[in-house]
């Protein structure tokens, strides 16, 4: 089943968590989010409350799979002044307390206006965690640049640490699952957690 | 002589940046700019074209399905494959569902605050808001009650000072002109359409595997197994499930939005006077009730000049009249060529020169259909059913109207509707309509599978020889079509003509503008400094320029800009 259909289960009070992976898979360092979570999911075993989502550039249709959840970890390329490769951790407080603009752009996947929607309609998710990565190239078609490539372990393993602080099931997987990574070309390999 | 110009105007993906000249409180002129480079097809050059649909999806984040699907029947066509009668329906749910998800969020979430202002809902009063909603509507959120709850939220979010996401609103611009009693039961529904939302994903994640992005699809069928003894598969437990899902989401459509629509409509009339553009309009046929598709439940067609009198009908997708007739023309877009291409011999090459005025300024290609730029989107969808005398688009159209008209103020015909609140109203008259089409195309697919027929694919056969086909729906923006070059069983062109290329449109080497330009000329612009009325216009399109990269802003730098130059 989707995260659409997720929500607290009051009769298991167990906590609903997604891990969401945000990008463009066809426009190069922009698919880090859909990368990282498919090197999580193949990298770790999580309970049933756990989903994992490639959510591509939703924009404001992110809501539906943020609604009613406990805990919300997105992977994504994020603008930040560091340099490419860079891996960054940022809460909700971090992300809403910067603007609230006219518009959003292009270069906002809609985060901030759903949790704004879902928090007066009393669904936002508890907590919200960003993991992400300063992309070199966002050029079409270009996969993966090294800078970028070198922080991946080092987000899967965060994505991780991240659930296990806050006791949710995860576990690493004794042996990796094998990813499917469909719209790189098939030669292609990633430097993933030792 | 005021220049104002806009930069982005979505609140979704992509960069559209519009700008206007205006003069004695109205606009002069316009011009529609893409600001990103749009020739992501390029990537499904050489590609298998089985596969082609799986990268189609990815153009834009919010349109996944529809560019799957107009891959995958582009290929069909180039192969004349017919699909079976159960992936037909599976696909039309999976499309509906994504065309309500759609149209809800676009009403609510994108544009009701051009027209509502949630400030003033504390000055409300909550039993008047409910007799006003109770005397419109049959719809069970409408309580003294419930409005009084949310009521009571918006008033801890202005006295907490976190307006949010709220606080870009223009608020208290002379323009708003709703009661704080109508203002409220909008937003009340604006927040109870988050919960349609998801249930519309749902059905969409049941038969397509997943969502946004749809795991069933196949050239020549859908993957979806059918087996009513089989846990697994498709069976009499997933169709309950997608029958209590509809049930629960049609009458928020029908009830809440439908009637938000005419409520709105009937609160603004002036809107039907401004933003009519572009009168022609251009809509393909969709949802084919049969294997060989020749029967549709959405007709096709084409109006020019505003004659809704006269519609030249468009069958099904082998008309040869649309295939020969669309061009795209790049006079003033950033890419090298002479002339309009037809899109089997489109090509993409870039061409950046800055914003000229005169010259070139956008990324955005000229479509034509012989020469002409047209409009789509609902409101095309809508004046082609209504002008072929198509009983459902008629039925709901004459419900909307009535029900415009039983409010005191001036009466609203169907040639009304070529406006700016006219593509607003024709959104939520096609959201109706669909949702009837739901429960019947529901019941299609629940009876041909106790007919005994478990067939969802046909295999393709591809020959090493060069073909060509092409791929049309009407999607929830308008109409979409793929074309495809596919050469010893690779794809050696693809070229997407989306509905916001022809609506986003520039001018094109008759200086002939897109629909967008077009609509915006004689907008009022009360005041240059908040241009609330041109963002009314250029929304009422639901404009999605699916063409950017997204990256998450987390410097904190101001991105959307309103110049007066």
């Amino acid at each position: 089943m989707n995260a659409c259909a997720a929500g607290s289960d009051p009769q298991t009070s167990k906590r609903v968590c997604v891990v969401i992976g945000l990008g463009n898979v066809l426009l190069g360092d922009d698919g880090f989010g859909p990368l990282a979570v498919e090197m999580f999911r193949c990298e770790y075993e999580c309970g049933s409350n756990v989903e994992i989502l490639d959510l591509g550039t939703p924009g404001l249709d992110l809501a539906p799979y943020l609604y009613g959840t406990d805990l919300v970890v997105i992977a994504d390329a994020v603008k930040a002044e560091q340099k490419p490769g860079t891996l960054c951790i940022y809460s909700e407080d971090d992300l809403l307390g910067r603007r609230a603009q006219l518009r959003t752009s292009a270069h906002d996947p809609g985060v901030q206006e759903c949790i704004a929607q879902l928090r007066v309609a009393g669904q936002a998710p508890s907590e919200l965690i960003i993991i992400g990565v300063v992309p070199e190239s966002c050029a079409l078609g270009s996969g993966f640049s090294a800078s970028v490539l070198s922080s991946l372990s080092l987000a899967v393993d965060n994505i991780a640490r991240l659930l296990v602080e806050r006791a949710i099931d995860c576990r690493r997987r004794q042996a990796p699952a094998q990813p499917n990574l469909w719209w790189l070309p098939g030669d292609f390999k990633c430097v993933a957690s030792s | 002589m005021t220049r104002i110009s806009i930069d982005p105007i979505t609140r979704i993906e992509g960069h559209l940046r519009i700008d206007v000249e205006v003069d004695g409180g109205t606009v002069q002129k316009a011009w529609a700019s893409c600001t990103m480079w749009r020739g992501i097809e390029t990537i499904l050059r050489g590609r298998d074209p089985r596969e082609g649909w799986v990268f189609a999806q990815r153009f834009c984040g919010v349109c996944t399905t529809v560019h799957a699907m107009a891959s995958v029947r582009a290929v069909e066509d180039a192969l004349q494959l017919e699909i079976p009668p159960n992936a037909q329906y599976i696909r039309n749910l999976i499309l509906i569902a994504h065309a309500l998800h759609d149209h809800i969020v676009h009403f609510y979430h994108l544009s009701a605050l051009d027209w509502v202002d949630i400030t003033t809902i504390p000055k409300a009063d909550p039993a008047r808001a409910a007799s006003i909603a109770d005397g419109a509507s049959a719809w069970p959120g409408n309580s003294r009650r419930a409005l009084e709850a949310v009521q009571n939220k918006v008033k801890g979010l202005i006295g907490s000072g976190q307006l949010g996401i709220f606080s870009h609103g223009y608020w208290g611009h002379p323009a708003m002109r709703l009661s704080p009693e109508m203002n409220l039961i909008l937003f009340a529904h604006y927040l109870e359409a988050l919960e349609f939302q998801r249930k519309a994903c749902q059905v969409v994640g049941i038969l397509g595997g997943k969502t946004p992005h749809i795991q069933n699809l196949a050239v020549g069928g859908v993957m979806n197994a059918i087996n009513l003894n089989s846990l697994a598969t498709m069976n009499m437990d997933r169709l309950g499930m997608l029958q209590s899902l509809f049930q629960e989401l049609v009458p928020f459509v029908q009830q809440a939005y439908f009637v938000d629509a005419c409520l709105l409509a009937a609160s603004y009339p002036e809107w039907f006077r401004y933003g009519r553009g572009v009168a022609n309009y251009l809509a393909v046929p969709d949802l084919p009730v049969d294997a060989k598709a020749t029967q549709f439940d959405l007709p096709g067609g084409v109006i020019m000049n505003g004659n809704v009198g006269s519609v030249r009908p468009i069958q099904n997708w082998r008309d040869q009249a649309i295939r020969a007739a669309v061009a795209e023309d790049v006079t003033h877009a950033w890419y090298q060529g002479e002339g309009p291409q037809q899109p089997w011999k489109g090509k993409t090459d870039p061409d950046y020169t800055d914003f000229h005025d005169d010259g070139k300024y956008t990324w955005v290609k000229a479509p034509r259909y012989d020469g002409q730029p047209m409009q789509v989107g609902p409101l095309a969808n809508i004046l082609v059913g209504y002008a072929s005398g198509h009983a459902l688009t008629r039925k709901w159209t004459d419900t909307a109207l009535n029900k415009i008209s039983s409010v005191p103020g001036p009466t609203v015909t169907p040639q009304d509707l070529q406006s700016t609140m006219g593509r607003y109203l024709a959104r939520a008259i096609r959201s109706a309509m669909l949702s009837d089409l739901a429960l019947q195309h529901l019941q299609l697919l629940t009876a041909n599978i106790l007919k005994g027929d478990a067939t969802t694919y046909n295999p393709p056969q591809f020959p090493q020889n060069e073909i060509i086909g092409v791929g049309m729906h009407e999607a929830p923006r308008g109409t979409l079509s793929h074309w495809v070059v596919i050469d010893k069983r690779a794809f050696s062109n693809y070229q997407a003509v989306v509905p916001t290329t022809w609506n986003a449109s520039p001018r094109d080497q008759k200086g002939n503008p897109g629909p967008y330009e077009s609509s915006l000329l004689a907008n009022p612009v009360a005041d240059p400094v908040k241009p609330l009325e041109v963002l009314r216009t250029v929304h009422s399109f639901d404009p999605c320029m699916a063409c950017a990269c997204h990256t998450l802003d987390a410097s904190g730098r101001e991105i959307a800009q309103v110049k007066v130059l």
